[in-house]
C-alpha cells in the first residue's frame, strides 16, 4: 500500500466515522455513567430524593400518598418534561432543567445547593432504575427549537384557530383556565387523576413558562399523560402560532402576590342585583392577587389544594362595603353540601389513597375517638340532604367505588368565605389579631361564608375550628357566577356593625380567605386558605396631588432666580465700580480655577 | 464579598480618578463627593442599608461639604466661581436656561414619586425565638424545659443501629407533615411556603438549629403556633402543635432527624 492510499484509507475511515457520529442523535449514546458516579448519585438521591420518589426509585416515598401530582415513578422510564420524541426517553440535561429547578406548584422542588456534578451523579443513579437507560432504542434526537415568532396579532389569531381545530379547550377550557368538559376526567397512565394546566396561570406550568418550554410541550408532548404530542399533526409555524396565542392567554409571567386590597370609594349605590352598574364600580378598583396553600395545621388537613391563588377587590360607598373575589375551578360543584365547619375523618386527608387509611400509626384512632362520636354539623340537618349518618357510613366506600367507575361525584359543593377579626385589635397592640384559622377563644373572627350550591352568604363566628356558630347579627348579601372555569363571588355589607368589625376610612382591617373545591372533597378544614393580609378603605376624598408638586416646582425656580438676579446686580454693581476706576470687565473672565 | 456591589464601587471609583485626571475644580469634587455617597448608599450594597441610616450620612456629609467651602474667603470665591460665571457670561446662556428647568422639574418628580409609592400592609416586629415556659406538659408528662434532652441522643455513640431506626423513623415523620412548609431540602422554602408569614424556619441557617436546645425545639413541635407568647405572634403563624398528630417518640425521631440532616448538634444544657 503506498503512503498515499493508506492516508487516503485514512481519511476515509474518519470521514466514516464522523458520519456515523453526526446520523447518531447527540443524545443517543447510552451513558450509564461510572460504578462510583452513580455510587456517589446514591448518597445524594438517599438524602435528597428518596422520600418522595422512593428509596428503590418506584415513586413511593413517605410523602407520596400526601402530595399531587405523585413524585414520578423512576422504575418505568416515562418522564413527562422531555426534549425528545413523544415516548422516549429524556435527555441527562432534561432531567439535569427539571432537578435544577423543580417543578412549579409542585412538591418537587428545585436543588441549587447540588453541584453540577452532584446532579450529574443523581440522573445515572436515576438511570439505573429502569431498563430502559440501556435500550438504544430508547433513544430519540432532541427536537430543535426555534426562536419564537413575532407576538402578532396575526400570529395570535392563527394560534386560536389551531387551538380550536386541535381541540385544546377539550381539556385547557376555551379561554385555557383548565375547565374543559374532559378536565375532570383526566388520570394519568398510573391512574391517578391529573390536574389540566391552567394556561391563564403561566408561573404554575409545571414544565416552565418560558415559549420554548410551551412549544416544547406542544412538540415532544407529556409522557404518561393525556397531552399528546402535536409534532406529526402541526407544522413547526403552526406550532410556533400556538405558542403565542397560548401566552396570550397568560395573566402576566408573575402571580405578583400582594398583601393589601385597596378598597375605592365611589358615590354611588352598590346594589348587588344591577350586574352591569357593579362591574362599572369594580373597574375602577385595584385587583390584588393573594395566595392560597392548604389547611394542614388542623386535623382535616389538604395536602394539595386545588386553588392555588384568589383575587380580590373591594369598593365602598358610604354606608356600605362591598367586596369581588374571583378564582378559577375546573367545575362549578354546585349540588353538593358544604360548610366551614364540616368534619373530615383522618383517612380523607390523603384522599384515602394511602393504603394506611384506617390505620395510620396509633394516632388516627385517637382522632376518631375524639371526633367521630360527634354530631354531624348543623348544617347537614338544616337543609336536610345527605346527612352526617350516610357519610360517616359509608362515605369512604362510595369514594374509593368511585375511583374507579371515574371522576369523583358532587358529594360536596363549592364554597368560598372571608374571614374579618370580630373586633380591631385595641390601641396599642395593632399586631394583635385572632388566631387565622378560624379564630380563637379570646379573639373570634366572622366568616362570611357562600356555598355556591345556594349562592348566598351566611355568616358565622368562629372561636377556633372546634367552635365555629351561625350568627345573624349582620346581614351580608352576595352574588356568585361561574363563566368559563372562573367562580365570581361579590359580597356587600353596611360599612358599620354593632357585633362585628366596621369599615371606617382609612383603616387596615385584617382579612383571609378560604376557598373550598368540591370536586377535591374539600369541606370544613380541608380547604385552601390565606394568611392573614388586610383591607385598606382609601380615603373618600383624595388629596390633591398637582397642588404640592406645582408647588415645589415653584419655590425651586423662584430660589433659581433669585441667586441669579443677586449674582448679576453683584457683576453690576462691581463692572459699575470698576468702570468708574477705568478698569476693564476682563477681571471676570480670568479663570480663577 | 464584603456585601458590597463591586461593580458599582469600581465605577464610582474610576468616576473618581477620571476627576483628578483632569484636575476638576473644587465644585465638580464637592458635587462628586455627595452625589458618589448618595449613589454609594443607594446601589453600593449587596444588602441595601436603611434610608434613614444613609439620610443621615448623606446630611452630615452635605454640612460637611458646606463648611468645608465657606471655610475661607477665597476657598468660598473658589467654589462659587463656575456657578457665577454660568449666570454671568454670554455663552452658558442656554445651559443656564436648561439648569433653570431642569432644577424644578426635578423637584416636581421627587415630589410626585412620594405621592405616589404604593400602599403596603402594616407590619410588625415578632420574637423569632421566644424565650420559652419553663415546664410543659406533652401528652401527660411533665418536660422540664431546662434539663429535658432528646432521649435517643446518646445513641448516636451508645446504639448507632437503634440511632438509625430513630432517624429513619423520624424522617418517615418529617416526610410525611413537615416539608410542605419547611421544604425538602430543610431551608424553609416548602411548596406552601410562599404563602405563609411567618415565613417557615429554615433549617439550614446556623441561627435556627445550633443555638437551640433539643427542648427548645420539641417545645416548638409540640405546641406549635398556639403554644407561642404574644411576641411571637402565634395568631399569624401556620405551625401546628404536633401533640395532636403525632406522638412523643415520633416528635422526639423528627427533632432528631432535623439536626442530623443539617449536621449540627442541638446546644448542650448549660451552653450560652
Amino acid at each position: 500500500m503506498t503512503l498515499h492510499a493508506t492516508r487516503r484509507a485514512q481519511a476515509m475511515a474518519t470521514v466514516a466515522a464522523a458520519a456515523l457520529l453526526l446520523a447518531l442523535p447527540a443524545g443517543a449514546q447510552v451513558d450509564l455513567g461510572t460504578e462510583e458516579q452513580r455510587a456517589a448519585g446514591k448518597v445524594v438521591y438517599d438524602k435528597y430524593c428518596g422520600q418522595c420518589h422512593g428509596d428503590t426509585g418506584d415513586g413511593n416515598g413517605y410523602a407520596t400518598p400526601r402530595v399531587k401530582p405523585k413524585p414520578r415513578d423512576f422504575t418505568t422510564g416515562t418522564y413527562k418534561f422531555r426534549t425528545t420524541p413523544n415516548g422516549m426517553l429524556p435527555t441527562d440535561d432534561d432531567l439535569r432543567r427539571v432537578i435544577e429547578i423543580g417543578a412549579p406548584y409542585t412538591s418537587m422542588p428545585g436543588w441549587p445547593n447540588l453541584t453540577s456534578a452532584e446532579i450529574q451523579n443523581v440522573i445515572y443513579y436515576i438511570k439505573s432504575f429502569s431498563p430502559d437507560f440501556e435500550n438504544p432504542d430508547r433513544y430519540g434526537e432532541p427536537i430543535e427549537i426555534p426562536r419564537p415568532l413575532e407576538s402578532t396579532e396575526e400570529s395570535i389569531a392563527r394560534g386560536r384557530v389551531v387551538y380550536e381545530e386541535q381541540g385544546c379547550a377539550a381539556c385547557h377550557g376555551e379561554v385555557g383556565r383548565g375547565d374543559g368538559p374532559s378536565a375532570p376526567t383526566l388520570v394519568n397512565d398510573k391512574g391517578d387523576p391529573i390536574k389540566v394546566a391552567d394556561l391563564t396561570q403561566r408561573w404554575t406550568y409545571r414544565g416552565g413558562a418560558t415559549k420554548e418550554d410551551i412549544y416544547r410541550t406542544f412538540s415532544t408532548g407529556l409522557n404518561g399523560t393525556p397531552m399528546p404530542s402535536y409534532a406529526d399533526s402541526l407544522e413547526i409555524e403552526d406550532r410556533q402560532h400556538l405558542v403565542n396565542y397560548v401566552y396570550s392567554l397568560g395573566d402576566g409571567d408573575e402571580p405578583n402576590y400582594g398583601t393589601l386590597i385597596t378598597a375605592v370609594y365611589s358615590e354611588e349605590p352598590i346594589d348587588l342585583q344591577d350586574g352591569e352598574t357593579l362591574d362599572a364600580l369594580f373597574e375602577a378598583a385595584p385587583t390584588t392577587r393573594f395566595p392560597l396553600v392548604g389547611q394542614i395545621t388542623e386535623p382535616g388537613r389538604n395536602f394539595f389544594p386545588s386553588v392555588t391563588s384568589i383575587e380580590a377587590q373591594a369598593v365602598y360607598n358610604r354606608d356600605e362595603i362591598a367586596f369581588r373575589v374571583r378564582w378559577h375551578d375546573l367545575r362549578a360543584d354546585t349540588s353538593g353540601r358544604n360548610s366551614p365547619s364540616l368534619e373530615v375523618p383522618m383517612w380523607d386527608e390523603d384522599n384515602g389513597i394511602g393504603d394506611d387509611a384506617g390505620d395510620d400509626g396509633g394516632d388516627s384512632d385517637d382522632f376518631f375517638g375524639d371526633f367521630g362520636g360527634e354530631e354531624a354539623p348543623a348544617e347537614d340537618d338544616f337543609f336536610g340532604d345527605s346527612g352526617g349518618d350516610d357519610f360517616f357510613g359509608d362515605g369512604g366506600d362510595d369514594f374509593f367505588g368511585a375511583a374507579d367507575a371515574g371522576p369523583p361525584g358532587a358529594e360536596f359543593s363549592d364554597a368560598v368565605a372571608l374571614q374579618f377579626p370580630a373586633s380591631l385589635a385595641p390601641e396599642g397592640t395593632p399586631e394583635l389579631k385572632p388566631y387565622f384559622l378560624y379564630g380563637d377563644s379570646q379573639n373570634p373572627v366572622d366568616l362570611w361564608f357562600v356555598n355556591l350550591t345556594y349562592g348566598v352568604a351566611d355568616t358565622f363566628r368562629g372561636r377556633g375550628s372546634e367552635s365555629i356558630e351561625p350568627t345573624e347579627a349582620d346581614i351580608v348579601e352576595a352574588v356568585t357566577s361561574y363563566d368559563q372555569g372562573e367562580w365570581t363571588v361579590t359580597y356587600k355589607r353596611r360599612r358599620s356593625s354593632r357585633a362585628g368589625v366596621s369599615f371606617a376610612e382609612q383603616q387596615y382591617t385584617p382579612l383571609a380567605f378560604s376557598v373550598w373545591d368540591g370536586f377535591n372533597r374539600e369541606r370544613g378544614n380541608k380547604r385552601a386558605l390565606s394568611s392573614w393580609f388586610y383591607v385598606y378603605t382609601e380615603p373618600s376624598v383624595q388629596a390633591a396631588t398637582t397642588f404640592p408638586i406645582v408647588r415645589a416646582a415653584v419655590i425651586v425656580l423662584v430660589l433659581e432666580l433669585l441667586v441669579v438676579f443677586l449674582v448679576r446686580r453683584r457683576a453690576r454693581q462691581k463692572a459699575a465700580g470698576e468702570e468708574a476706576a477705568g478698569t476693564t470687565l476682563a477681571t471676570t473672565e480670568a479663570p480663577a480655577v | 464579598m464584603l456585601g458590597l456591589n463591586l461593580p458599582v464601587v469600581i465605577v464610582l471609583a474610576a468616576i473618581g480618578g477620571v476627576l483628578a485626571w483632569r484636575r476638576a475644580n473644587t465644585l465638580t469634587w464637592l458635587l462628586y463627593t455627595w452625589v458618589a455617597l448618595w449613589a454609594f448608599f443607594k446601589y453600593g450594597f449587596a444588602v441595601p442599608i436603611p434610608q434613614s441610616v444613609a439620610t443621615i450620612y448623606l446630611g452630615i456629609t452635605g454640612l460637611a461639604l458646606v463648611c468645608f467651602a465657606s471655610s475661607s474667603r477665597e476657598r468660598l470665591s473658589e467654589t462659587v466661581q463656575p456657578i457665577v460665571r454660568l449666570i454671568l457670561e454670554p455663552r452658558y446662556r442656554l445651559a443656564l436656561a436648561g439648569l433653570l428647568v431642569a432644577l424644578p422639574a426635578l423637584a416636581a418628580y421627587n415630589v410626585y414619586a412620594d405621592l405616589n409609592v404604593p400602599l403596603e400592609a402594616p407590619g410588625f416586629g415578632r420574637e423569632v425565638h421566644p424565650p420559652p415556659p419553663t415546664e410543659m406538659t406533652v401528652h401527660d408528662e411533665t418536660v422540664d424545659m431546662a434539663t429535658a434532652e432528646n432521649p435517643y441522643l446518646h445513641y448516636k455513640h451508645d446504639d448507632p443501629e437503634l440511632y438509625g431506626e430513630h432517624l429513619e423513623n423520624g424522617r418517615r415523620v418529617y416526610y410525611e407533615n413537615c416539608f410542605w412548609c419547611h421544604g425538602d431540602g430543610m431551608g424553609g422554602d416548602g411548596m406552601f411556603a410562599h404563602g405563609l408569614n411567618p415565613v417557615p424556619s429554615n433549617f439550614n441557617d446556623v441561627g435556627t438549629l445550633p443555638i437551640l436546645q433539643s427542648s427548645f425545639v420539641h417545645w416548638r413541635i409540640a405546641k406549635g403556633a398556639p403554644g407561642l407568647p404574644g411576641a411571637g405572634t402565634p395568631w399569624d403563624s401556620m405551625m401546628p402543635a404536633w401533640e395532636k398528630f403525632l406522638t412523643t417518640e415520633e416528635m422526639w425521631d423528627v427533632n432528631l432527624f432535623i439536626y442530623d440532616f443539617n449536621g449540627y448538634e442541638p446546644r448542650a444544657l448549660g451552653q450560652h
